[in-house]
């Protein structure tokens, strides 16, 4: 078996960091369900898992492409780096995708942007029960869920990134996976992003408006508890895989 | 839906996972007896041996897809297709883990990801039951199930594309390539589209079980193209298995979608109703 | 092959106008056979005695569903480049053979799902069955086309290459072209073209769930009328997210090579949209007004 030295302690912990990273990020991304898609709530019209999953994905694409410049890895805060390159592809799509869901909030469906969880937005101050429509909980993206949604994108980003960039570096020096590093490497990015993306869903039940819903604050704690567990034992047995050789 | 007898879960658990580990273990072992053997006997036991592999993947799919049933039918609030995901992705780290932690004990890889699988899957049910306080009475016990048939469908798929479960073979033939998301993905799809697709209150299990055959043959299928550049006329055989699979559980399914539902019409207005 | 930055730019646009398309016909093709967040009402009427003529398909959300028929298109491609077939022929067979699986999955759910709902006396149209599949398969087609081609440049046209193999990134970015589609395009069709006979400017009442429009201008309600709709600006809408996507996320690294300034540009770009998403918020308010007036005024009506 592996020894229990510290560098694999750390690479432990930093699964486990990203695994509740990502579950963070959840959250923080507002989210409206099949409410939201017949603009009778505030968020974007889908589902938790499938948002998340979708930026945090976009993110690995940008943060495997960085990582594999060979200048990138021979620089010394090539970490960083990769992280923010994930955090950026992330951000990035859910950004297109909030700006194009207003766009046809706007003028598809003809709705002004309101929160059903505040009075008055957080960051804009602008007034927000008088715009709800009767009979609905919200509709749109007001600026407060648009800036949750980015926040969240970014985190959901660092985290897949960070998985991502711990088992490439164990992968490579693996005796076994050595060139096939980032092949195999990705898949279980995949594997733990998409397990770390369901249990927050669960916990908030499949709607939520972002940093300023009540939800947040009650639901947060036991989440992230929930995915620190399952990522640090996700994260041994993917480290286990390379070690075991 | 209360006086037709349905299919026990325990019968059905059973059928998984010896059906899955069956077919699992006849594709690594068929090959070494065709060498033992020699000649045109060593060819035609090389060329079916993946199949084998794939129809174990197909026992855990109904396995799986009937778990996936139990547990969504008291309202996950996000949706099936959620645990279908998180099952996989716990199946995918498992699996891999117990197929390259055994070194030379080869044959014991598939058991060992089972094991690893069922107690991940009972870890997170656990959380998801006390921590998160989901209120599901099945959920611990279903969600092992789906994570235990998770990794079944994984290794078995993957073995039908490589042609053995031994890690090191895994990683070019499978890896490389990208087929393992195939494997992945479209193993998802097959667990979790049957109950999405049924989903209603006259919902049978005899058409689910069906449906989830049909998707199982077609996760064959894909395989079986998939094994067309790893393996050869291996490929072959175990896609034109998964072609006529596919064909007779469709055919079957469909039969059930005649005697179940409400009117069969070629066309029609829409009828009259109290509304 | 070593790309200069004119061929890298004309490289990333020719992807960012693929992703365009192949966003605009996922939206289109989750119209046509009603899929997800607003097939929840199209499943829900005939449970309020509301009985219908639209194709209730449910393939596991479209996220889900487009990532499997593009893992598939990219596995059938790569197997097809292996055994030397030409470029343009393998992405088109794979197309083809995932377009026919999906399909194979939109009918099971169709008659799947109506088959449960036995006791609201729904009835399984077979020529709604007939004609709206090969439509469904016809958009997917195109979308797996795009999309594997978008993971062919990626893995094997593009300096320096991306590391992940076609049928990962093809699943990557049928996995987002879903979730975008699922958040953009399904709005214009739940929130308007299900409730056209409801006025205009307002969200959608819960009183009113399940009560969609069965009888049309002329004739019954079908998918094909609500596809033809939404093509007017769901589907283009759902295009330029995708396509915004696929070409901001690699632009700033092209440009200006792997380093921090391409990072610095690529936050900037996130600022100015949101910018540009309070700028749109404002406007649509002054606009539209409220929907009741403030405190001791009399509350008037949208």
């Amino acid at each position: 078996m592996v020894a229990l030295d510290p560098a694999t302690l750390i690479n432990v912990l930093l699964i486990a960091i990203s695994g509740t990273l990502v579950c963070i990020a959840v959250h923080f991304i507002p989210v409206g369900g099949a409410p939201a898609a017949m603009a009778q709530a505030t968020g974007i019209g889908t589902g938790t898992v499938e948002l998340a999953a979708g930026s945090g994905l976009v993110g690995l694409i940008t943060a495997s492409a960085m990582y594999a410049i060979p200048s990138v890895q021979s620089d010394p805060n090539v970490m960083a780096l990769v992280l923010a390159a994930g955090a950026m592809g992330s951000m990035i799509m859910i950004a297109s995708t909030m700006l194009s869901g207003s766009l046809i909030y706007a003028y598809g469906v003809g709705v002004p942007f309101a929160s059903a969880q505040v009075k008055k937005d957080p960051i804009t101050g602008a007034r927000q029960d008088l715009y709800m429509s009767k009979g609905t909980q919200g509709q749109g993206l007001p600026t407060v869920c648009f800036v949750s949604g980015i926040i969240g994108a970014a985190l959901g980003g660092i985290g897949g990134a960070l998985i991502y960039y711990v088992l490439v570096g164990i992968y490579s020096t693996s005796t076994l996976i050595g060139g096939s590093a980032a092949a195999v490497a990705g898949v279980f990015t995949m594997g733990v992003f998409y397990v770390n993306s369901v249990v927050p869903s669960y916990g908030v039940g499949g709607t939520i408006e972002g940093f300023h819903d009540p939800k947040f604050r009650r639901v947060l704690p036991k989440d992230a508890v929930t995915s620190f567990v399952v990522s640090a034992l996700c994260g041994i047995l993917a480290i286990l895989i390379a070690g075991g050789f | 839906m209360s006086d037709i007898k349905e299919i026990p879960p325990n019968t059905l658990m059973a059928f998984g996972i010896v059906g899955g580990l069956l077919g699992i273990y006849l594709t690594y072992i068929l090959p070494l007896a065709g060498d033992a053997v020699g000649g045109p006997v060593k060819d035609l036991l090389t060329t079916i041996a993946p199949a084998a592999g794939a129809l174990g993947g197909m026992c855990a799919i109904v396995w799986g897809a009937e778990a996936v049933r139990r547990v969504a039918k008291y309202g996950l609030g996000t949706g099936v297709p959620s645990i279908g995901q998180i099952a996989m992705g716990m199946g995918i780290v498992a699996a891999m883990f117990g197929l390259a932690i055994v070194k030379e004990l080869t044959l014991a890889g598939p058991i060992v990801a089972l094991v690893t699988a069922s107690v991940i899957g009972l870890i997170i049910g656990w959380f998801a039951q006390n921590v998160i306080k989901m209120k599901i009475p099945v959920m611990i016990r279903c969600m092992t199930e789906i994570a235990a048939a998770g990794s079944l469908i994984i290794i078995g798929f993957s073995a039908a594309v490589a042609g053995t479960f031994e890690f090191s073979k895994l990683i070019p033939l499978v890896f490389d390539n990208g087929f393992m998301l195939a494997v992945f993905w479209v193993g998802a799809m097959a667990l979790l589209h049957p109950f999405n697709a049924v989903l209603g209150p006259d919902e049978k299990q005899k058409r689910l079980l069906y449906l989830a055959f049909s998707t199982g043959a077609i996760t064959m299928a894909v395989t079986g193209i998939a094994g067309i550049m790893t393996l050869g006329n291996a490929g072959i055989f175990t896609l034109l298995v998964g072609v006529v699979l596919w064909l007779i559980f469709y055919k079957k399914f469909w039969d059930e979608v005649y005697k179940d539902a409400a009117a069969v019409v070629g066309t029609g207005l829409i009828p009259k109703t109290e509304a | 092959m070593v790309l200069d930055l004119t061929m890298s730019m004309a490289i990333l646009a020719f992807m960012g106008a693929l992703a365009t398309i192949a966003g605009c016909l996922e939206d289109l093709e989750s119209d046509v056979g009603s899929q997800s967040n607003p097939n929840s009402q199209v499943q829900l009427a005939p449970q309020m005695g509301f009985l219908h003529r639209i194709y209730n398909k449910a393939v596991s959300g479209e996220p889900v569903s487009n990532g499997m028929s593009a893992v598939i298109g990219g596995t059938v491609t790569t197997v097809l480049l292996n055994e030397k077939f030409f470029v343009m022929t393998a992405i088109a067979l794979g197309a083809l053979v995932a377009a026919l699986i999906y399909g194979i999955y939109a009918t099971t759910s169709y008659a799947g799902r109506v088959a449960s709902q036995a006791r609201f006396k729904q009835p399984l149209y077979m020529d709604i069955m007939r004609y709206t599949t090969p439509s469904i398969i016809a958009h997917n087609f195109i979308v797996v086309f795009c999309l594997v081609s978008l993971a062919y440049i990626q893995a094997q046209i593009l300096a320096p290459a991306h590391p992940f193999s076609i049928p990962f990134l093809a699943l990557i970015w049928g996995i987002t072209v879903g979730a975008i589609g699922s958040s953009v395009g399904d709005v214009h069709y739940g929130a308007e073209r299900e409730y056209q006979n409801r006025e205009f400017g307002c969200g959608l009442n819960t009183a009113l769930s399940g009560r969609i429009v069965r009888r049309a201008e002329s004739g019954l309600r079908n998918s094909i009328d609500n596809v033809w709709f939404c093509a007017k600006f769901g589907g283009p809408v759902t295009g330029i997210a995708l396509g915004l996507t696929v070409f901001l996320s690699s632009w700033p690294t092209t440009v200006f090579g792997y380093t921090w300034l391409a990072i610095g540009v690529g936050i900037a770009i996130v600022v100015v949209m949101t910018i540009l998403n309070r700028l749109l918020e404002v406007n649509v308010k002054n606009a539209y007004g409220p929907y009741k007036e403030e405190k001791n005024e009399k509350e008037a009506s949208a």
